[in-house]
């Protein structure tokens, strides 16, 4: 299973996500970031259910959330369930597949990108 | 600084462009030369064109547009560029052209908004307005601008108490605007309580990315518009004597952080209120000042968050003053009297030109069915992305 990180600047300590390339500390210039593992428990801040998903998704919906970390990070996933949502409530950051993308040179080759999946604890 | 006016507008009925993408660019082009009295060829005055496009190249396989669209209306050599910043293009191309004539560069700027997305399918285009979000925290995850949308309004019910009832208000309201302008989209009156009984909402009015349902966003349209804008100082050499001058008093661009997550508070629209704060300051003037205003509602949630954070009302009001009819024609603060995104249509790159078109007709006192009386100063705000670049103009006839 692949890992998600923050991105800790080296000079002032503040934790990213995604990479920046510039420490986005209005006090900071830090130009250098430590990966810091991110998953584990975060609470759902706001979530929605989606009909109309762009091309190359094949399910009728998708679910997503908006999630903030005891670190105090804030990242955007997809909740890997259907039933009981809820703003608020404790979820777990895993990391699954989250897009399939075909990409047609010669042969077709399917290319799978990994992020964030909320489950229920 | 010099004054720069509008003293030309065209707009092509949104919908469903029957013609090509620079067909139509052109044809909201001439509309505009053919009202301000600007000639081609050898009697040209225009010295340059700027085209606002955001997908032209990825939806349309047109790219250089602004090049053609020159050539094609015989105004050659004049300058021409063609501008991409999301769906408030339309706004930063004419910000750019005031820019430029207040500079002392040009005289005479032609500015062409314009978007031809019903030439692919749903899926394709819903993909293509997707790609302005973060490729890596967001895009990759098949996150789209109704999904940013659906957890923003989410936000706005927790924090403010928004009602979804508030959203088709606002929604019925622009599309009896709608009725009166002959561009629209959609000109077709919405019943309130067909899109909000219980007892059918989900087939008269389904949900798209919970809570919004159909009725709580805009279609997908194409369309074009053009402004012709002129310096105060060469407006009677240049010929156009005889038009009002709609002044361009305040103009300006604010943005936020790309990833929608990062934001100090989501449920904020910073771009906005900064925007909009810098127009007022440019303008020297305030939000008590304005008689009419176009919000960019792609979603109905934006139109009551952007008249909160533009000053129009107190925080938190919007929905309210929406509920009390203070928003429709009439009321204490008109807005979107053109239909508004909902229902005139928001073809991207034409969005911003079209707002501040409605804005010149207000002032020019044209807009009939929708007429804001005794209206002299307006107020547009155009949103890129999902609020990280926002272009907020003010006219007056002051």
């Amino acid at each position: 299973m692949e890992q998600m990180y923050a991105y800790k600047c080296t000079k002032c300590g503040k934790l990213h996500h995604p990479r920046y390339v510039v420490c986005q500390n209005p006090d900071c210039d830090g130009r250098e970031f430590t990966e810091v593992e991110l998953g584990g428990k975060c609470k759902l801040l706001t979530w929605t259910r989606v009909y109309n998903l762009p091309e190359g998704y094949m399910q009728p919906w998708l679910h997503f959330g908006v999630v903030e970390f005891e670190n105090g990070v804030r990242v955007t996933g997809q909740i890997g369930f259907d039933e009981g949502i809820e703003s608020g409530m404790e979820l777990l950051a895993t990391v699954g597949v989250v897009r399939t993308r075909s990409i047609l040179y010669k042969e077709s080759i399917d290319c799978k990108e990994t992020g964030f999946v909320f489950v229920k604890p | 600084m010099r004054q720069v006016g509008i003293v030309g507008v065209g707009h092509a009925k949104f919908g469903k462009t029957n013609g090509s993408f620079l067909d139509m660019l052109c044809e909201a082009a001439l509309l505009a030369m053919d009202d301000a009295g600007a000639k081609t060829g050898r009697k040209n005055v225009i010295e340059q064109v700027l085209v606002a496009s955001m997908g032209a190249g990825m939806v349309n396989r047109v790219s250089g547009a602004a090049s053609a669209v020159v050539d094609a209306l015989n105004i050659r050599p004049a300058m021409a560029e063609t501008i991409e910043n999301g769906p408030a293009s339309g706004a930063s191309a004419v910000k750019l052209g005031v820019m430029a004539i207040a500079s002392g560069m040009c005289d005479c700027v032609l500015v062409i908004g314009g978007e031809a997305m019903r030439e692919v399918t749903g899926w394709e285009g819903t993909d293509f307005v997707a790609t302005m979000l973060h490729p890596t925290a967001e895009y990759k995850y098949g996150l789209t601008l109704p999904s940013f949308a659906g957890m923003f309004t989410r936000l706005c019910m927790d924090r403010f108490g928004v009602e979804s009832k508030d959203l088709s208000i606002v929604s019925v309201k622009n599309h009896d605007n709608a009725c009166h302008n002959p561009v629209a989209h959609i000109q077709r009156p919405v019943v309130l309580e067909r899109i909000t009984n219980p007892a059918y909402i989900n087939a008269t009015n389904p949900i798209v990315a919970d809570p919004l349902r159909q009725f709580d966003m805009c279609p997908v349209s194409d369309g074009a518009a053009a402004v012709l804008l002129v310096a105060k100082d060469k407006q009677d050499e240049l010929g156009f004597a005889h038009k009002p001058f709609i002044r361009v008093a305040g103009i300006a661009s604010a943005t936020d952080t790309h990833v929608v997550a990062n934001r100090e508070n989501p449920s904020d629209l910073l771009a906005v209120r900064l925007s909009a704060q810098k127009a007022y300051k440019m303008a020297g003037i305030g939000p008590e000042d304005i008689d009419v205003a176009e919000l960019h509602d792609a979603f109905q949630i934006l139109e009551i968050e952007e008249s909160e954070e533009a000053g129009l009302f107190p925080r938190g009001q919007g929905h309210i003053a929406a509920r009390n009819g203070d928003t429709k024609v009439g009321g204490k603060m008109p807005i979107n009297t053109s239909g508004g995104l909902k229902a005139k249509g928001h073809p991207l790159g034409a969005t911003g030109v079209s707002q501040i078109i409605e804005l010149v007709r207000q002032l020019r006192g044209e807009a009939e069915g929708r007429q804001v009386e005794g209206a002299k100063t307006g107020l547009a705000v155009n949103f890129g992305g999902f609020g990280n670049n926002v272009v907020a103009t003010i006219l007056t006839t002051k």
